[in-house]
């Protein structure tokens, strides 16, 4: 698997950009040059230098300092958010197309139920139930998107369950549970991990959003959509502070977006 | 025996098998023969307990289809069907086809397993360095031979043969007969094959039946020669066979 990968450029070159958001995330204290809360008035609008970077921003932040906590931000509420979507989508979608019948029937209702609802809506319902903002946002957002996922999964399952093979595996004395576990879900993987790697950069973009929506982390976090927010009104005036941020969450979408299609392709059989 | 008796089967106005009367020996080859469209794919999904009836019998050892669920009882029914590759999981080495009814059905011990793969891949002839690679990475013979090994593992008391060898080219085909030929002689198992070739059928039938339109119109035990053929549309299937050969021999 590993040679697969380092044959393949599209795939070294987004492990190589997810490794890089991943390595800032964990070792931020590390690389970030400043405080990233430190308010120094003094020292707005600074010019880079050897101090600050990438400048300063109107508070006198330390904005590289607050971009590379901003990776710990956002990943750490896009990461459980995107984790939570595939568990519920693959869970209910796969046991509920492969049983079929009246189960699959409900499902599909329930799903065009939820799909009838637009997924920012159902999203800033719910964002202000829990006192944790984070948490907030980690499960109004699972709570819109999983069934946008889930269809997608359905699909997948239904096209797979009526391959030749299955017929193959009831043969063999595997039981339903078996042929889920064993040769649908490894059978649909790379569909999966493209369908998540996606949306895990739609993810970033949607707490973005939130952000600039006012419905994200309190005003003044370290985080890319935040920063984005806060700099919309100095877009003429010092348009880098809009796009840096812009630039982060570009990279770190790309970088899901570019290893994720890299993968299905070095996990699908029929690619090799 | 394998027994159906006035098994029906119809797909919205179509009627795919009308009253089907036959019986499948044990340690013996039965055939059945007829063109596309006659019924032998649908008959076969009924017989290897895929599909039901929508009226008729189906009776394993005298016992109903419909009380056949458990493992062991599915177990004694095999199919290997025409499509050798999309029968087979993509995601599955060669051994882990084999080691799955061996460890699923035959509930073996991981050694036992390993050595009972080897002794299944000398029987089809299957080479053994190949048990690691994945089946999208075999040669067509191969995944076939894989098909039927796997079948085997089962330990069945019948395999089907789904159309398992069309699409084969002519010394394969014949290859693999010759192998299965030699296999039902030592195996206490009875095959059925379902093929619109009269050659297969002459090379490896005990008894064959020739379908039409979802009917059973001749049955004919060990039959030597394409004379003892006497229906009108056997006559035509064994003229349409000869033509078959001229044409390959031109």
């Amino acid at each position: 698997m590993i040679h697969k990968i380092l044959r393949k450029p599209q795939a070294v070159i987004g492990l190589a950009m997810m490794l890089t958001v991943f390595a800032v995330m964990v070792f931020a204290p590390a690389f970030a040059p400043n405080d990233p809360e430190k308010i120094n008035i003094m020292q707005k609008f600074a010019e880079p230098s050897e101090k600050y970077p990438l400048g300063t921003d109107d508070m006198g932040h330390c904005i590289a300092s607050r971009l590379i906590y901003g990776a710990r931000v956002s990943m750490s509420i896009a990461l459980p958010t995107i984790a939570a979507i595939a568990v519920i989508s693959v869970l209910l979608a796969t046991v509920c197309a492969y049983i079929g019948g009246i189960v699959d029937r409900l499902f599909v209702i329930v799903s065009d139920i939820f799909m009838a609802l637009p997924p920012f809506l159902v999203a800033m319902t719910l964002v202000g139930l829990f006192e944790s903002k984070a948490l907030s946002i980690v499960i109004s957002i699972a709570a819109a998107m999983w069934v946008w996922n889930a269809q997608v999964v359905r699909t997948y399952v239904i096209r797979e369950k009526n391959k030749p093979y299955i017929i193959t595996c009831r043969m063999s004395g595997c039981s339903q549970m078996r042929i889920i576990i064993r040769h649908i879900i490894p059978n649909i993987f790379p569909h999966l991990l493209v369908l998540y790697s996606t949306g895990l950069s739609g993810v970033i973009i949607m707490i973005s959003s939130y952000a600039f929506l006012g419905l994200g982390l309190e005003t003044g976090t370290a985080e890319w959509g935040a920063m984005l927010v806060g700099a919309n009104k100095l877009v003429f005036s010092h348009p880098e502070l809009i796009v840096y941020p812009g630039l982060c969450i570009l990279f770190a979408a790309a970088g899901f977006n570019l290893f994720g299609e890299a993968l299905r392709d070095i996990c699908d059989p029929k690619e090799n | 025996m394998l027994r159906t008796e006035n098994v029906t089967k119809k797909y919205g106005q179509q009627t795919a098998v009308n009253g089907v009367s036959l019986e499948i020996k044990d340690n013996a080859v039965t055939v059945i023969v007829g063109e596309s469209g006659s019924g032998k794919s649908t008959l076969a999904r009924m017989l290897s307990l895929i599909e039901k009836p929508d009226s008729g019998r189906i009776l394993l050892d005298d016992s109903n289809s419909d009380l056949i669920s458990a493992k062991t009882d599915r177990r004694l029914i095999q199919l290997v069907m025409q499509d050798a590759a999309s029968s087979l999981d993509p995601h599955q080495s060669a051994r882990q086809v084999i080691d799955e009814p061996l460890k699923l059905l035959i509930k073996m011990e991981k050694v036992q397993r390993a050595r009972r793969i080897e002794e299944l891949c000398d029987m089809v002839k299957f080479p053994k360095e190949k048990l690691k690679n994945k089946v999208t990475e075999l040669s067509g013979g191969q995944q076939k031979r894989l098909c039927i090994a796997r079948a085997l593992a089962a330990e069945p008391k019948y395999i089907i043969f789904d159309e398992a060898f069309s699409g084969l080219d002519v010394t394969l085909r014949r290859c693999i007969l010759t192998m299965l030929k030699k296999l039902r002689e030592k195996l206490e198992t009875g095959f059925l094959i379902i093929t619109h070739d009269l050659d297969t059928a002459m090379f490896m039938a005990d008894r064959i039946y020739v379908m039409r339109s979802g009917n059973i119109i001749e049955t004919l035990d060990r039959p030597k020669s394409f004379l003892d053929f006497k229906e009108d549309y056997s006559k035509e299937l064994v003229r349409a066979a000869e033509y078959k050969r001229q044409a390959l021999q031109i």
